[in-house]
């Protein structure tokens, strides 16, 4: 028994404690380091986090630049299956050019009629926003965090917690500045909660990322109807995002095919088809922002 | 000028678990597939458990602390959370090395299950304490189980190479 255990210290200690000619560092000196690394990086000093945000920012090219071969092999397979939809998708495009040309006119009437209610009202005319756009530098999802870093930092103006936009659309908001770049918690990451109202019934919730690609509906009222054609906008309730910003559509219980019994959202922006975003840094007139 | 070049050659061909370690560190490798839900790996515990228990001399302790280093930055953990993790595989690979006297498949893939649970587990444990990140248990018990499945395939890749590599270094 006694041997047995004086086996186990001699083989531990040296897994631990050998460096000589092929290793460099012995595995205990690494370890004591890493410890410390994550220490330091844990007590939140300020000259810490400048340093952090100085490798984040190199670390973030390098990365972007080595990942150039996957990027343009994912843009080169995207392209490929897109040529080959064209005919399919112009069918279905000068469909969709009819349904709209009617609704247009719907629109010019109801944009008319809000203005008129609008001034009725007194409300705040600012429903644009200036924003920043920028590059999708790096993708890469992890079993912790779905994230996409952005080529674009502080030193245009983003801060934390600032909206992102595809194509009108939220996809996300800030949750790291360096200098220049950022990273985005996407709607479907397990940490993201955005307070939403559904329209047109105006039912207050929660747009919660369960890690998969479509998120969900949390805190609804009691007996909700998931009807046809609920459309999910931000509520900005938490008075950090800003209210109106489309979301996605929810999807019919007949159409999830997780069933889970979950409300799901299916978002207007796929989040893993996203290249280019733009950064929400502030509301402006309707004059600024033309 | 010959044998120089065929230095650099060997040079480059041992060091190919190092720049694919590296790489799949820093790029947009991605190991998880996002449509098969369930489906992930980490192919860092696997190229750190294979090269640390069979040839050392090919990965080194401080490239693999350094890689922890970078993959923490691109996934936005904690600075020494990875390294923490992916020296734990290395010291129970240099632990079997140091206990077993002639490895074979089998007793390298169940030994493997100690390092990609005490791995995981260290992840887990530094993320669930020291941030806001949330993980899934599910998530991280399937990355586990995958990652512990799909070793013996890597393990058969890393002996061929190896092979390789000792032929070339013969010749």
């Amino acid at each position: 028994m006694a041997t047995s255990r004086d086996d186990f210290g001699i083989a531990i200690r040296s897994a631990l404690l050998q460096s000589g000619a092929k290793q460099k560092f012995s595995l205990f000196v690494l370890i004591i380091a890493s410890a410390l690394v994550f220490a330091l990086d844990n007590l939140e000093l300020k000259p810490i986090k400048a340093l952090r945000s100085v490798i984040n920012d190199g670390v973030y090219r390098l990365s972007a630049i080595s990942s150039s071969p996957i990027s343009f092999a994912s843009a080169s397979k995207s392209f490929l299956s897109n040529h080959f939809n064209i005919y399919r998708e112009n069918e279905e495009l000068k469909k969709k050019i009819e349904l709209l040309e009617k609704d247009r006119f719907d629109t010019l009437y109801l944009q008319t009629e809000n203005n008129q209610l609008q001034e009725v009202l007194e409300l705040d005319k600012t429903t644009s926003y200036s924003t920043v756009g920028a590059k999708i530098m790096l993708d890469k999802n992890s079993p912790y965090l779905n994230s996409v870093v952005i080529n674009k930092g502080s030193n245009v103006g983003i801060k934390l917690g600032m909206p992102v936009l595809n194509k009108g659309n939220l996809v996300g908001r800030i949750v790291e500045v360096n200098y220049i770049s950022s990273r985005i918690l996407l709607l479907n990451d397990l940490n993201s909660k955005i307070p939403a109202v559904i329209s047109p019934s105006g039912e207050q919730a929660i747009l919660s990322g369960i890690g998969q690609k479509n998120p969900t509906l949390e805190y609804l009222p009691d007996g909700f109807q998931n009807v046809d054609d609920l459309t999910v906008y931000t509520s900005g309730k938490d008075g950090v995002l800003f209210p109106g910003i489309s979301i996605g559509k929810i999807i019919r219980d007949e159409d999830d095919e997780s069933e889970e019994g979950r409300i799901r959202v299916k978002l207007f922006s796929d989040p893993t088809q996203v290249l280019y975003v733009n950064v929400v840094l502030d509301k402006s007139n309707d004059e600024e922002a033309k | 000028m010959a044998i120089n070049v065929k230095g650099f050659k060997d040079g480059l061909l041992r060091s190919l678990p190092l720049i694919i370690l590296i790489y799949v560190s820093i790029s947009e490798f991605q190991t998880q597939f996002y449509y098969w839900k369930i489906f992930s790996f980490n192919l860092q515990f696997i190229i750190i458990y294979y090269w640390v228990l069979r040839d050392p001399s090919i990965l080194g302790y401080g490239f693999i602390f350094l890689c922890g280093l970078i993959n923490d930055v691109v996934l936005s953990l904690n600075l020494g959370t990875s390294p923490l993790s992916y020296l734990f595989v290395s010291l129970v690979a240099a632990y079997i090395r140091a206990a077993t006297v002639r490895s074979t498949l089998i007793s390298d893939w169940f030994t493997f299950v100690i390092a990609v649970m005490g791995g995981n587990f260290i992840t887990f444990i530094l993320i669930k304490n020291f941030s806001d990140v949330g993980v899934t248990y599910a998530d991280l018990f399937y990355n586990s189980l995958f990652t512990f499945i799909l070793y013996p395939v890597f393990w058969f890749i890393f002996e061929l190479y190896k092979r390789g590599i000792s032929l070339r270094l013969y010749d």
